[in-house]
């Protein structure tokens, strides 16, 4: 491992000074005014020409950062015990943490071209109840981060069932490969990235413009004249905005692509223990552990391109303590509908029959039609009708166009009525929704933390309701439109479920 | 899980007719405190109150202020809010109310929308009362549960009296204590 003290406590390796100098540069870029501003007041301040001021602050800047990351190694001390992980840490402000074995939930790894070159790590841990405090051990050599990872995977953790021999109940103890992706994939996954088609539906209305914009500055142009030359007449100006919006739109795909590559290439989903692991990335390598009963839900999505591809991105939205962002979230960037199929067993073993997270399957339920009645006339014809009144005396008839939203929002209402579904399962749910792709949430009754039914007077008059299901993680899931009697068995059972539960829902 | 005779522990898997599952729409209502209704009305008159001083200082003031119907929106708003500060409490306060039963605790809220939120004590995470000096007056208390996950915010149950609150308290505490589940 390294050098150990008397006392049993280690440094890493120096090279974690990189690690330290990586993290220094990030909190200056995220608080770039107050971290630049010493040195903005030092090139005031210092007498000298503006080569010199340079010289000297730029290299005072590194030197600074070089010194402190150096400091920042020197003074990081772990001790691993029977039990723990302790981490002394800090220069100015000194910490020390206590990384229970038993708390420890996933071990995270990141490997960078230099770590990877001298075989080194950057481990990292999912903590229940870390109220956001990271633990992490800044390049540590690969073999022992694999036996800090063994070590900590056999140590029973909190809740875990231990029979009367006092041996674990751990049924799964084969390492099994679930998903590796291709170059391919790498290309859908970047294809179908959500950034790039924002980008496209930014660049429409102002390509028009831009092409305008473009005519006049490239008028006299060598292009011109080429495409001039080429015959190409009066349509050589359109033909060059598109050709351009085309150059950009390929610009942003390759990117996008690369992207994919950069973050996910070599990517590979084990189950391992009751733990699934991912690890991909192209020059520095992620791992990502989730231990599978944090799981609370799961959600497959398919967009309109993945849709064109017929794959699906999955997330796994896991309770973490202190932290419900989006980054604790566990993430399959694509996949086949037989490997989602593989998935939703894995991740809720034994519970996840009945359930499917393919939004195709035949077993959905429709909400009650009602919704679109009530949507079409609060959504669409109330504001159509507001609207074509307020501009009624300055526009005339001309006010009439509002009223084009009525059918307009019909048809966004119907699609969203269509794709609306509910599949009743014995252990859990699927909720599908979406407007032109799809989104299928799944989850188990026994992890749910709340629930409620809600009813407007339109509902109320018709005998419907909605259901919000909250779970430890994750927005809640609404059902909206369920018949009230319906809603109201759900809510009975769920609460049966979740009382009736010996298994914890974390 | 129930014993055997040699006290080995016995697997039992009985069937659950959805029919037999208790409902949560049979309960007995408990309202909140009458005097939650007459506490939300002082507040009101303090609010209101604090707006008209403010407006009549204003007013008074020499400030170079031309746009004199604003002060007249002022005194319509003050006006609105200070009517429906006094009446809303007596409509949607007896709408709202709790029920506790053995494994959970339900809450209704909503005049026109109406929401039934169910909170089993085994997802309580921990359980606070607060009150403020109003509150403290009227021997009223907030009863806040929380539960895992951030959506949503958590069950906060406004106009319970202080003992009430108070013993809520340690009742769910206890009982969210007493879950023992396993992995």
């Amino acid at each position: 491992m390294s050098a150990a003290d008397a006392d049993g406590w280690h440094r890493t390796s120096p090279f974690a000074a990189l690690f330290y100098l990586g993290k220094i540069y990030q909190a200056i870029a995220k608080n770039a005014v107050q971290s630049l501003a010493p040195l903005a007041a030092f090139l005031v301040a210092f007498q000298g020409d503006m080569k010199a001021k340079l010289v000297i602050g730029i290299g005072a800047f590194v030197l600074g950062t070089f010194i402190l990351a150096i400091l920042r190694y020197w003074f990081f001390r772990y001790r691993i015990t029977d039990t723990s992980l302790l981490i002394r840490d800090g220069v100015f402000k000194r910490t020390q943490l206590d990384i229970k074995f038993e708390r420890v939930q996933g071990v995270n790894t990141e490997q960078n071209v230099i770590f990877r070159m001298l075989e080194l790590l950057t481990v990292s841990f999912d903590t229940a109840g870390s109220s956001g405090q990271e633990g992490y051990l800044p390049a540590i050599r690969t073999e022992s981060a694999r036996e800090l990872r063994d070590r900590i995977r056999h140590v029973p953790k909190i809740g875990d069932a231990v029979d009367s021999q006092g041996k674990m109940d751990r049924p799964d103890t084969t390492t099994r490969t679930l998903l590796r992706l291709t170059a391919g994939d790498m290309v859908r996954i970047g294809l179908s990235s959500n950034r790039v088609f924002l980008v496209v539906v930014l660049i429409g209305p102002i390509s028009e413009y831009v092409e305008q914009e473009f005519g006049e500055i490239v008028e006299e142009s060598a292009v011109v004249e080429f495409l001039t030359q080429a015959q190409t007449g009066l349509m050589s100006g359109l033909t060059f905005g598109l050709l351009l919006a085309l150059g950009v739109l390929i610009l942003l795909f390759s990117i996008s692509v690369a992207g994919a590559f950069l973050r996910f290439h070599r990517f590979e989903l084990v189950a391992d223990e009751g733990v699934l692991r991912s690890t991909g990335g192209l020059l520095t390598r992620h791992e990502h552990s989730v231990n599978r009963s944090k799981v609370q839900s799961l959600q497959a999505n398919q967009h309109v391109v993945l849709r064109l591809f017929r794959r699906f991105r999955l997330r796994a939205r896991q309770a973490s303590s202190g932290r419900v962002d989006r980054g604790s979230d566990f993430i399959v960037p694509i996949c086949t509908g037989q490997v989602l199929v593989d998935l939703g067993l894995e991740f809720f073993p034994g519970e996840f029959t009945g359930l499917s997270l393919d939004p195709r399957a035949s077993r959905f339920r429709r909400i009650s039609p009602y919704y679109l009645r009530s949507h079409i006339v609060l959504i669409g014809v109330v504001p159509a009708i507001l609207a074509t009144a307020l501009f009624w005396n300055s526009s005339g008839i001309a006010a009439m166009v509002a009223l084009l939203w009525i059918p307009a929002c019909a048809v966004i209402v119907w699609q969203k009525y269509r794709r609306y579904g509910v599949l009743y399962g014995q252990d859990g749910l699927v909720l599908r929704s979406g407007l032109i792709g799809f989104s299928v949430v799944v989850w188990l009754h026994r992890k749910v933390q709340r629930v409620s039914i809600s009813q407007s007077p339109f509902q109320r008059r018709r005998q419907l309701a909605t259901v919000r299901i909250f779970l430890a993680a994750g927005p809640a899931i609404r059902i909206p439109y369920m018949e009230h009697a319906k809603a109201t068995a759900l809510r009975d059972y769920v609460l049966y479920r979740v009382e009736s539960s010996e298994v914890a829902w974390h | 899980m129930p014993s055997d005779c040699q006290g080995h522990r016995v697997f039992e898997n009985p069937e659950i007719s959805l029919d037999e599952l208790p409902s949560a729409d049979d309960v007995e209502w408990r309202s909140l405190a009458a005097r939650y209704v007459r506490r939300l009305q002082v507040q009101s008159l303090i609010t209101a109150t604090v707006a008209v001083i403010g407006v009549v200082v204003l007013q008074a003031a020499p400030l170079p202020i031309t746009q004199r119907w604003l002060f007249g929106l002022a005194w319509l708003l003050i006006g609105i809010n200070g009517v429906s500060g006094l009446l809303w409490p007596l409509v949607s306060v007896p709408h709202k109310g709790y029920a506790i039963r053995d494994k959970d605790i339900l809450y209704r809220s909503g005049v026109f929308w109406r929401t039934v939120t169910a909170v089993p004590f085994n997802r309580v995470q921990h359980v606070e009362t607060s009150s403020t000096p109003l509150d403290r007056y009227f021997r009223l208390a907030a009863l806040q549960l929380f539960t895992a996950g951030g959506s949503g915010g958590d069950l906060k149950i406004y106009g319970v009296p202080a003992d009430v609150a108070e013993s809520l308290r340690l009742f769910i505490l206890e009982k969210a204590g007493a879950s023992i589940e396993r992995s």
